[in-house]
């Protein structure tokens, strides 16, 4: 067993090509629900606490990953926080050159287990250091439209 | 106590950058007919259960398992399909072996890269939907947030990282299965565009079409079929969150939980002594060190060191990737880790040519399934 036979030349290497929309709508849930409800509504960032394991989850969630308890204490944390780590993006989402670097990063916030990834703005790239103070800024709010990109990114405090 | 099961049989087709000469199918089928021949069965007379390792959206096909059964002489035999990494596959091969229900399993997983013209969207429909998606965000921006953090809470270095480049591709220059062996220096490397700052464009792997399937058989089966059985002496796997806000940035904690349970079952407490070498996943470059601290093969931060060393090259005390690895061999999509467990079978049959290593009798494989995820499967070899 095995092939005996193969193409010899390229044009015999044929394909056929096909392609498919994908379009989907994710449920945000109830924890999402509350959470991008106070973020367009008041400008607050919520999270749920686990109090058996002491964590406070960001983006909140309505069970602890840790210990399967259903969570029902939430917490409004303050709108800022420090970089935990960043990178700056140079290619779109098809490697694409981008036009500008973007610098993205996850922001720990004070008090939580967790934090948010979102962009940071208004920092030049080589002023960015791991530990750096930011603040969220939020669109305004009639703009907003209960969504992550409710928040334009953090800037340095 | 457990029953035993070994390798007994392994095939491959490629691996290359394109394949417009085979279809996945023909490739399949290529792997499995010299995996068969390399361990002396017949697919429909022997071999009673077959595991594919595939994922819909890489394959561009709904249902995918519909279309495996016929390629690897499954038709009218139990067979499953199930996404996950390629050692995922294999173990799952191996489980059905401890029932005591089949004596003869065989696994498979392919890549079928070329064919998949916007495999950066796929990746990127890996992203959480409703906090992260909506960023827009090219998904490698994950490993250079996890590389700075690593790099940052170990001390190691950008020139230590670009240097497992510099030997994996090193190595892969030696294996006539690479796709992507080539000679380059630490130089090249570092002056590659850095495109997700602090990774840079060579430290990410490139794809590469292919597969690869082994047979697995019970212990006294395998010894009737083979004078060289491989024995799977531990397996283990782990996921830690998907939250790219709660999980572990640093340590890789999905490969140390992997390599715990594997070690436990082999026996294994120190794996730099008991084990003689290791495939690990080098998806980025700054993985291999960041996967062989978690997998106890050295301390915290270390990594970067033995890697500068030479520790790890192929005349070095603990070879890793003597392949070429991802970053040599070409990233196989789902078949990843099983590329790795494919060498370390080679090398300990004293197959694996150029690149074969001294004196070797048990090595490790680990996998990862690559961003967004925190997903990993380690299996233990031995003669």
């Amino acid at each position: 067993m095995s092939l005996i036979e193969r193409l010899g030349t390229f044009g015999d290497a044929k394909v056929w090509y096909d392609n498919i929309p994908l379009e989907s709508e994710y449920t945000v849930g109830i924890a999402g629900e509350r959470f991008l409800r106070a973020i367009k509504d008041r400008g607050v960032i919520l999270g749920t606490v686990c109090p058996a394991c002491d964590l406070t989850y960001v983006p909140p969630s309505m069970y602890c990953e840790r210990c399967f308890t259903q969570l029902d204490e939430w917490v409004e944390l303050p709108a800022k926080g420090t970089v935990y780590t960043f990178t700056i993006v140079t290619r779109s989402l098809d490697g694409q050159a981008l036009d500008e670097p973007e610098i993205l990063a996850f922001v720990k916030l004070p008090g939580a287990h967790g934090g948010l990834v979102h962009r940071l703005t208004t920092a030049k790239p080589e002023d960015v250091e791991i530990g750096m103070e930011v603040e969220v800024v939020f669109k305004p709010q009639k703009e907003r439209e209960g969504s992550i990109l409710d928040i334009k990114g953090f800037k340095p405090t | 106590m457990r029953r035993t099961a070994a390798i007994v049989g392994v095939g491959y087709s490629g691996f290359r950058s394109i394949s417009p000469d085979l279809s996945y199918k023909e490739m399949m089928y290529e792997a499995a007919a010299k995996a068969y021949e390399d361990a002396g069965v017949d697919p429909q007379r022997d071999i009673e259960s077959f595991v594919s390792v595939a994922e819909d959206f890489n394959e561009g096909t709904s249902i995918f398992d519909e279309y495996v059964p016929d390629q690897i002489g499954g038709a009218l035999k139990p067979v499953h399909t199930i996404p996950g990494d390629g050692i995922h596959g294999l173990i799952a091969a191996y489980m059905q072996l401890l029932t005591g229900a089949m004596d003869i399993v065989m696994v498979e997983a392919h890549s079928k890269a070329s064919n998949a013209l916007t495999l950066s969207d796929v990746m990127a429909y890996a992203m959480e939907p409703i906090y992260n998606r909506p960023l827009g965000a090219n998904p490698h921006f994950i490993a250079g947030m996890e590389m700075n953090r690593y790099l940052h809470s170990t001390g190691t270095t950008e020139e230590q990282c670009a240097q497992v480049v510099v030997k994996n591709r090193g190595n892969g220059f030696l294996n006539p299965s690479a796709a992507h062996g080539a000679r380059v220096d630490l130089e090249m490397v570092l002056s590659s565009e850095t495109v997700f700052y602090p990774l840079k464009k060579l430290e990410i792997s490139s794809h590469a079409d292919g597969a690869v399937v082994m047979v697995l058989a019970s212990g006294e089966v395998a010894e009737e079929l083979t004078s060289l059985p491989i024995w799977i002496r531990g397996v283990g796997w782990c996921n830690e969150t998907p939250s790219l806000e709660t999980r572990d940035w640093e340590g890789a904690t999905y490969a140390r939980k992997s390599a715990e349970m594997a070690y436990g079952m082999a026996g294994i407490r120190h794996p730099w002594q008991e084990i003689d070498f290791a495939e690990i996943d080098d998806t980025y470059a700054y993985k291999e060190l960041q996967h062989m601290e978690a997998l106890n093969l050295c301390r915290k931060g270390e990594a970067g060191h033995l890697v500068q060393e030479g520790a790890t090259e192929l005349d070095g005390a603990f070879p890793v990737n003597p392949s070429g690895g991802t970053l040599g061999v070409g990233h196989l999509l789902d078949a990843s880790g099983l590329g790795r467990a494919l060498e370390v079978v080679l090398q300990l049959r004293g197959e694996a040519g150029e690149r074969q290593l001294g004196e070797v009798e048990t090595g490790l494989a680990f996998g990862w399934r690559g961003v967004p995820t925190t997903s990993g499967a380690a299996v233990v070899l031995s003669v």
